[in-house]
């Protein structure tokens, strides 16, 4: 049989590709099973959060920080709960990072509030003396950009039908409204006064209320959403 | 020769005079074929420009272990995988489980100092973050545990606001913290009486003697004639006892300055009791 093959090179070639198809399905099927469906309760990103997340991949705070806890007691006691698959369905892409130089950041939203992460972004010694990480204060001037993220949102809904605009639990509300630019902005506007107002910042309240969603507010609120 | 008495060590040193008999054997079986060995056997028909091949069987051991290898391999892929399969997270399961089964058995009667080291520990890594490392609070960022509870405008806030009016945290009327007297209305006391009772609070339950019968009046029903709380009943307002971290612990907490996050899950209950008796130990 393989001294026909050796002389039928169609046929060579089509066994050859069948038995390398078959290592990448062993690694690409898993992909598509239950388990990396998006688990229960997972909602994608509104549009703040959204922006705030575009904000933590520009200032490169995965290089830094990874957003994946693995099943090992020492982990799962200084974070919580080991990290699941389906927990980044809405992550494009994920930010699972590779070094943590910082502590990992996937539940950071569990035990740590809004008005530390101003002060740490501020000036991290202050609250963490000893923290080598650097202080981030262009964030407290720097405008977030909504657009893009608002494009990124339009464009994941339409092409990867991310349950933008749906009721995903099932209780007949819509639960991540997007709708149109402006409502999106007004929504992001509303969120950004309550996480301005959290950290006790004037200058933050100011820049909102002035139609400014500052990148630190953004990317504040995307950090608490990390439960 | 005392190594010697090692087994582990009498092995190695077996097994490397073996490789050692071994490898000058199958040297000088190559060496003398190829100084005297002569080509025999049957010749294939096929030859390339007089170059010709023997008909060479594979070696009988090699085709075994071949054979051997798919079978065990159609076993594995079907049946030995499926079966028995390695789990990460059954792995982190057993080792939580023996984790916490030694943890209970030897913290299962604590001394003062075992807790001591232990709400220190658990207090450098979770509380200290936001309480600081010296229990200060941060300048005001956080609750100051190093001074003697809590102070007039904490006091004034709470008889404003009630137990759980502050931030939009809505508890089913059980308050914040989720004691038996339930949550306590906003109002109680207003004004100067309101001011009156923050400060004989706040002042360790002394000093202002107004602030003490409007005390015994409007808040001693729950919180007990001396301030204790009536052992549990509500919140001690004198120091933080046990009940009270671990009440903070369980539900968070929001408060004029701010708000905390809750632990719920995160500690077990000795180490609560640790983390209570270390922020004792810093206002003492």
């Amino acid at each position: 049989m393989f001294s026909w093959l050796e002389k039928n090179p169609f046929f060579f070639a089509v066994g050859v590709f069948i038995v390398i198809a078959f290592a990448g399905l062993v690694e690409i099927v898993p992909d598509f099973a239950q388990q990396s469906r998006p688990v229960a309760g997972a909602k994608p990103y509104d549009l703040l959060k959204l922006a705030g997340r575009n904000v933590y991949i520009k200032d490169s705070c995965n290089a830094c920080h990874s957003q994946l806890i693995r099943p090992f007691k020492s982990e799962t006691d200084r974070y919580g709960m080991y990290s699941l698959n389906g927990e980044y369905a809405y992550d494009r892409p994920f930010l699972w990072g590779s070094k943590r130089t910082g502590p990992d950041l996937h539940r950071v939203g569990n035990y740590r509030t809004s008005d530390w992460h101003a002060n740490h972004m501020w000036d991290p010694i202050s609250v963490v003396p000893g923290s080598i990480m650097p202080a981030y204060k262009h964030m407290f001037t720097n405008e977030t950009d909504l657009e893009t993220a608002y494009a990124e949102a339009v464009t994941v809904k339409k092409v990867f039908n991310v349950p933008y605009d749906k009721d995903i639990d099932g209780d007949g509300k819509i639960d991540v409204p997007l709708g149109s630019f402006e409502e999106a902005k007004e929504r992001a506007l509303k969120e950004a006064l309550k996480v301005a107002e959290e950290t006790k910042r004037e200058d933050l309240v100011q820049m909102v209320k002035s139609g400014k969603i500052p990148e630190i507010v953004a990317l504040i609120a995307y950090l608490n959403g990390l439960k | 020769m005392n190594w010697l008495s090692d087994n582990v060590n009498q092995l190695a040193l077996l097994g490397a005079a073996a490789i050692l008999i071994l490898t000058i054997g199958v040297t000088w079986k190559y060496f003398k074929q190829i100084k005297e060995g002569k080509s025999e056997g049957e010749l294939k028909e096929e030859n390339w420009d007089g170059i010709g091949e023997y008909k060479n069987n594979s070696p009988v051991g090699w085709s075994l272990a071949f054979i051997g290898t798919m079978i065990w391999g159609i076993w594995y892929w079907f049946f030995g995988y499926p079966l028995d399969a390695y789990s990460q997270i059954g792995e982190y399961n057993e080792e939580v489980k023996a984790y916490q089964a030694r943890f209970e058995s030897k913290w299962a009667n604590p001394t003062k100092e075992d807790l001591l080291g232990m709400g220190e520990g658990v207090y450098l890594v979770q509380c200290s973050p936001c309480h600081g490392i010296d229990g200060t609070g941060i300048e005001g960022k956080a609750q100051d545990l190093t001074k003697r509870f809590i102070n007039k405008e904490q006091v004034l806030s709470v008889i404003e606001h009630g137990s759980a009016a502050l931030g939009d945290k809505v508890m089913d009327g059980q308050g914040q913290l989720g004691y038996p007297m339930g949550e306590m209305p906003p109002g109680l006391l207003s004004g100067a009486d309101a001011v009156a009772v923050a400060e004989y609070v706040a002042n360790g339950f002394k000093g202002n003697d107004k602030g003490a019968e409007l005390y015994q009046s409007a808040c001693a029903s729950c919180h007990g004639p001396d301030g204790t709380g009536m052992d549990g009943m509500a919140p001690n307002l004198k120091e933080y006892d046990d009940k009270l971290i671990a009440a903070v612990l369980e539900h968070g907490k929001v408060g004029i300055i701010g708000t905390m996050p809750s632990f719920k899950g995160r500690l077990t209950k000795v180490q609560e009791k640790a983390v209570a008796t270390y922020i004792r130990s810093l206002s003492e």
